[in-house]
C-alpha cells in the first residue's frame, strides 16, 4: 500500500487494516508483512456478503476516527465489538486473523442476515494458516512451517515485544 | 487354490460397497504369470527394509547373487520427488483437522483408518456387541474402540510417525520366565542386539547419545547395554549412534531442574511400596542431527539437500516439511535409483532389480496348505485399480519367496481373507498397542512451548522393575506441543480468550489477547503415559462377510479391550503425575476456560475412549502402534512365525512387521520391528536358491 492510499481513511481496505490493528494487537506493518490483508478483506466479503461488510466497515471507520479524536478504543467497542450485528462478525475476524481459519457466525446471526455458502468451518488457505497470528503471540512458529532452525527449541523462549 | 480367491465381479457383489467411479468389475489381465525371486507386499519400512537387507547380504554371497524383487503398494505413489513433497505439506497446511492422516488422502479403493473415525460400538449387557462402530473403516466390536490409525499409501505409516526409536529392554524379551506375565520371545536381547544397530545406522539414521539412556533394567550402566560385539566398528565394543542426539527441549531442561531429586513412590498390592526415581532421558529418535564419524544423514528423497538436519518445524506427525526424519520413502528411493528394473546396459555389472507398484491391492495370498499341515505359497493375486472408472485388473505373480509386509493389521486381514498359515489359530490375535494416558498442565513460566520435534525426552523409569509381575510398564513421553494433542491448542485456547461463544460479544481482543496468549500457550505443557499392552487372545482382527471394502477387500473387524493387568496401571500413572505436577508446583486442579498455574487434567466419561478403574474414569488414546498379530515363537501351536519371521504353516512365506512380536514392552515398536525384519533379509539371502528370476532354472507355476 503506498501512503496516499494509507491516508485514505475512507478506503474500504484502509478500514478494513484499521479495524484488524485494533482487534489484533498488531501493528499495520506486523500484518502488512502476513502478505493476508487483502486476501482476509476478500474474505470477509465473501462470506458475510458485500453489503453486510460494507456497513460494518462505514460503523468501523466512524467509530476509528471517533477514538482517533478521542484517544481511547470506546467507540469501536461500544459501537462494534459490543454490536449485535457486527459483534460475531468480529468474532470471526479475530479469529480468521488468528488461526487462519473461518469459524461460521451464529445461527441468531444468519436468521438475521442470511448465509453465504461459504460460512462454515474451513482454513482459509495454506498461506492463512502459515500466518496466523496466535503463533507469534505464543513466541513460537506455525506447526509445519517457517521453521525456526536446528537446536532453536533448545533455547530460552523469548516473545515478541506487544 | 482357486477356491480361496476373493470374487469381487458377479454374484458375490452383493455384499459390496460400491462408491465413487467403482464398478465392481474385474478384468483378468493377459499373459502368463509373472515370476521374482522374491515378491513383497506393502512398501512401508517393513518391506523396504527386507528388500535392502536381501539385496545387500545376497551381493556378499559368493557367487554373488542378485534378486529381482517386486513390491506390491496397495495404496498411491506418494511424492518421490520434492516439489510433489511439498503438495502434501500444503494438504496439511490446509487441513482442518490435522490429524496423522490429514495429509495423506486415501484413495476409494484403498481404504485406511483415521482417528477421527473412532467412536465406541454400543454394547449389550451380556458384553456381546450389540451395535458395530463402523463408520470408519474398521469395524469396531468394542468393548473399546480401537484408538489408532496407519498410512496406506507408498511409504506407509513412518510417512506421519514421530520417530521415536528405543530399543526393548531386556527383560522385555522375557516377561513369562522373569514376571510371570505374557510369553517370552525365541529371541533374546543379545541376539537382537546386532540387529539393533544395523537398523539403527543402515535403515532408519538414529540421533542418541548413549551416556543419556538411563533406563531401568540395564544393571545401572548404559554403556554395557549398548555394548556391541562389532568390535571392528566400534572399538573396544563402545557403541555410539550414527547421529548425535537431539537436542532436548527446553521445556525438558525446564522440568528436569525442577523434578531433580524426586521420587515418585507407588502403592501396589498388599501395601508394596515401590519406588521410582525420577529422571529424564534424552530419547532416541529417526531424525537427523549432526553425524558421528562415519554416517552420512540421508535427507529428502529426490533432493538430499534438504532435510540433513531437524530445522524444527514442530510437525513430525503427520509431516516433516523437510524430511529430517526417516521416513520409508527414503529407503524405496534408495532402492529404486540404485536397482532399477531393467536388463543391466553394456558394460554395467549385473545387480539387483527392484520394482514397485504402487495402486496394486494384494488380495489373496494363494497356497496348497490344507488345515493342519504345511503347504506352499504358490502366488500372489492382487488387484490393480485405477479410480478412474475402469475396472480393477487382477494379475496373480509368482516368486520364490514371499513377504508381507502390510502392517499388523492388513497382513492378518489378508492372511484370514486367503485362509493361509492360520494352523495356529492365532492369526490376528494378541493385537496390542500402547494406551496411552495424558496428563497436562500449564507451569508457572514461559517453558517455550509448540517449538521443536514433538518430543525430546521422557521418563523411562516405570519400563521396568518388580511392579511388572503386578501392573503393567510405561513409559512416559514428555511434549513439546503444549496442549495441541490433549486440548487440541492452541485453536481452543483462543476460542476460549475470545469468548462470546452466547453473548456475540468478543471477550478479549486487540493487545489484550495478544498479551494474554503470551502468557498461556507457552506455558502449556502435557505428558503421555505410555502403558505396555498384554497379549490376549481375544484382542483380535477377524474378518465378516458382511463388511468389504470397494475393491471386495474385508474391512478389519476388531475386538478390543484392555485387561485387569493394563488397568491396574492407570491409577498409577495418574498418581505418578500427580507426584510430578505437584513438585512443578502446578498441583491445584484447574480447569479451561479458567488459565492459571495448575494441573488440568481431566477425563470426562462421555469419551469414546473413556476407560473405568476402580470406580475412577480416564482416557486412553492409541499411540499408533499395531502390533501382536501374528506372534513369533517356537511353537507352531501357539505362534505363527518362527524367530525368523517365516511361517510355520508354509515356509515360503515371511510375514514381517510388528505384527511378529509376541510381546509390546514400553518401547515404540518400528526400531525393534525394523530389527527383526534386517534379521529376516539376512535370513533370505542366505536361502535364496541360485538361480536368478530373470532366467529361472525351473518353471514354478502353480
Ligand atoms: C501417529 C503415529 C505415530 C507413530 N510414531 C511412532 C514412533 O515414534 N516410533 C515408532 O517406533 N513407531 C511409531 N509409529 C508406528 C509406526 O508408524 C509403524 O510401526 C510402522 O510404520 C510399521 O511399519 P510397516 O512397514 O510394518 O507398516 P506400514 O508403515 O503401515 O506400511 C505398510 C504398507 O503396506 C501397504 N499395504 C497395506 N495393505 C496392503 C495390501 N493389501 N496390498 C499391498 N500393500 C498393502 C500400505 O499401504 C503401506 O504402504 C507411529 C504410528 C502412528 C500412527
Ligand atoms: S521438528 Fe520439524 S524438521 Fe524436525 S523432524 Fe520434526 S518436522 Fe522435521
Amino acid at each position: 500500500m503506498t501512503t496516499t492510499e494509507l491516508s485514505n481513511r475512507s478506503d474500504p481496505i484502509v478500514v478494513f487494516t484499521d479495524l484488524s490493528v485494533e482487534l489484533t494487537g498488531y501493528d499495520r506493518v506486523e500484518l502488512a508483512g502476513t502478505g493476508l490483508i487483502e486476501q482476509h478483506y476478500d474474505t470477509l466479503l465473501r462470506l458475510i456478503g458485500e453489503r453486510e461488510a460494507g456497513h460494518l466497515l462505514q460503523a468501523a471507520a466512524e467509530a476509528l476516527d471517533a477514538d482517533r479524536k478521542n484517544h481511547n478504543g470506546e467507540a469501536l467497542r461500544t459501537r462494534v465489538i459490543e454490536s449485535k450485528l457486527y459483534g460475531p462478525v468480529i468474532i470471526s475476524l479475530i479469529k480468521l486473523w488468528y488461526l487462519g481459519s473461518w469459524y461460521p457466525l451464529p445461527g441468531s446471526y444468519a436468521d438475521v442476515n442470511g448465509s453465504t455458502a461459504g460460512d462454515v468451518e474451513h482454513v482459509v488457505s495454506a498461506q492463512a494458516y502459515r500466518e496466523g497470528l496466535v503463533w507469534s503471540a505464543a513466541g513460537a512458529h506455525p506447526m509445519g512451517a517457517k521453521a525456526p532452525g536446528w537446536g532453536s527449541w533448545a533455547e530460552a523462549p523469548a516473545l515478541p515485544s506487544a | 487354490m482357486h477356491e480361496n480367491l476373493v470374487t469381487v465381479s458377479g454374484g458375490k457383489s452383493g455384499s459390496m460397497k460400491t462408491t465413487g467411479t467403482q464398478t465392481g468389475g474385474v478384468q483378468p489381465s493377459g499373459g502368463g504369470k509373472e515370476h521374482f525371486d522374491i515378491v513383497i507386499v506393502g512398501g512401508g519400512i517393513a518391506g523396504a527394509t527386507v528388500a535392502k537387507t536381501v539385496i545387500e547380504q545376497a551381493a556378499t554371497r559368493s557367487p554373488a547373487r542378485h534378486p529381482r524383487i517386486l513390491i506390491l503398494e496397495a495404496g498411491r505413489a506418494t511424492a518421490m520427488s520434492a516439489d510433489k513433497y511439498d503438495t502434501y505439506v500444503q494438504s496439511y497446511q490446509q487441513a482442518l483437522a490435522k490429524v496423522p492422516n490429514s495429509p495423506y488422502p486415501p484413495t476409494v479403493s484403498a481404504p485406511q483408518p483415521d482417528v477421527l473415525d473412532i467412536s465406541r460400538p454400543v454394547m449389550g449387557e451380556d458384553g456381546t456387541t450389540k451395535i458395530p462402530a463402523d463408520n470408519g473403516y474398521f469395524v469396531q466390536m468394542g468393548p473399546l474402540p480401537f484408538g489408532s490409525d496407519y498410512a496406506r499409501a507408498l511409504g506407509g505409516t513412518t510417512l506421519h510417525w514421530l520417530g521415536t526409536c528405543l530399543r526393548l529392554l531386556p527383560n522385555d524379551f522375557r516377561m513369562d520366565t522373569e514376571y510371570g506375565r505374557g510369553v517370552d520371545w525365541p529371541i533374546t536381547y543379545d541376539e537382537l542386539k546386532p540387529y539393533y544397530e544395523r537398523a539403527e545406522w543402515d535403515i532408519i539414521g538414529v540421533s542418541a547419545d548413549v551416556g543419556h539412556q538411563y533406563y531401568p533394567g540395564i544393571g545401572g550402566d548404559p554403556a554395557k547395554y549398548f555394548k556391541s560385539k562389532n568390535t571392528g566398528k566400534f572399538p573396544d565394543g563402545v557403541y555410539h549412534f550414527p547421529m548425535e542426539e537431539i537436542p532436548s527441549s527446553f521445556l525438558d531442561e525446564y522440568l528436569a531442574k525442577k523434578s531433580a531429586g524426586l521420587v515418585v513412590t507407588l502403592k501396589g498390592d498388599l501395601g508394596r511400596e515401590y519406588t521410582f526415581p525420577i529422571k529424564i532421558s534424552n530419547t532416541p529418535v529417526g531424525r537427523n542431527s549432526t553425524p558421528t564419524p562415519g554416517y552420512q544423514p540421508v535427507g529428502a528423497v529426490g533432493n538430499a539437500d534438504q532435510g540433513q538436519r531437524c530445522e524444527g518445524n514442530s510437525s513430525c506427525i503427520p509431516i516433516c516439511p523437510v524430511q529430517a526424519k526417516y521416513n520409508a520413502l527414503k529407503t524405496l528411493y534408495e532402492l529404486i535409483v540404485k536397482y532399477p528394473d531393467r536388463e543391466p546396459r553394456e558394460g554395467e555389472k549385473e545387480k539387483a532389480r527392484v520394482a514397485v507398484r504402487s495402486q496394486c491391492m494384494a488380495s489373496n495370498v494363494e497356497h496348497t496348505q490344507l488345515p493342519k499341515k504345511q503347504g506352499t505359497v504358490t502366488g500372489i493375486t492382487y488387484l490393480k485399480y485405477s479410480d478412474d472408472g475402469s475396472p480393477p485388473v487382477r494379475a496373480t505373480v509368482t516368486a520364490d519367496v514371499y513377504v508381507l509386509a502390510a502392517n499388523a493389521i492388513e497382513n492378518a486381514t489378508l492372511l484370514l481373507a486367503s485362509k493361509a498359515a492360520n494352523s495356529s489359530g492365532e492369526v490376528g490375535r494378541n493385537l496390542m498397542d500402547h494406551p496411552l494416558l495424558l496428563t497436562w498442565g500449564l507451569l508457572e513460566d514461559n517453558a517455550g512451548a509448540y517449538r521443536g520435534p514433538g518430543s525430546t525426552s521422557g521418563i523411562p523409569a516405570f519400563r521396568d522393575g518388580p511392579h511388572r509381575s503386578e501392573r503393567t510398564a510405561f513409559r512416559v513421553e514428555i511434549g513439546n506441543w503444549g496442549w495441541n494433542f490433549p486440548e487440541n491448542a492452541p485453536y481452543d485456547t483462543v476460542h476460549d480468550l475470545v469468548g462470546g461463544a452466547g453473548t456475540g460479544t468478543a471477550q478479549l481482543y486487540g493487545r489484550a489477547l495478544r498479551k494474554r496468549l503470551g502468557e498461556i500457550l507457552p506455558n502449556q505443557f502435557r505428558i503421555a503415559w505410555e502403558l505396555e499392552q498384554d497379549p490376549e487372545p481375544t484382542n483380535r482382527v477377524t474378518i465378516d462377510e458382511r463388511y468389504k471394502d470397494s475393491l471386495g477387500m474385508y474391512r478389519p473387524v476388531i475386538h478390543y479391550d484392555l485387561s485387569e493387568y493394563v488397568r491396574a496401571s492407570l491409577p498409577w500413572a495418574a498418581e505418578a503425575s500427580r507426584q510430578l505436577f505437584e513438585r512443578l508446583g502446578i498441583g491445584a486442579e484447574v480447569r479451561r476456560p479458567e488459565y492459571k498455574p495448575g494441573d488440568y487434567t481431566h477425563w470426562d466419561a462421555n469419551d469414546p475412549s473413556a476407560v473405568t478403574y476402580d470406580g475412577q474414569t480416564y482416557w486412553v488414546r492409541g499411540a499408533g502402534h499395531v502390533v501382536g498379530t501374528h506372534r513369533m515363537g517356537e511353537d507352531p501351536e501357539h505362534s505363527v512365525v518362527d524367530g525368523y519371521q517365516r511361517s510355520h504353516d508354509l515356509p515360503n512365506l515371511f510375514i514381517v512387521g510388528c505384527g511378529s512380536m509376541p510381546t509390546l514392552g514400553t518401547s515404540n515398536p518400528t526400531l525393534t520391528m525394523t530389527a527383526l525384519a534386517i534379521r529376516t533379509g539376512d535370513h533370505i539371502a542366505a536361502q535364496l536358491p541360485t538361480h536368478t528370476a530373470a532366467q529361472p532354472k525351473e518353471k514354478k507355476d502353480a
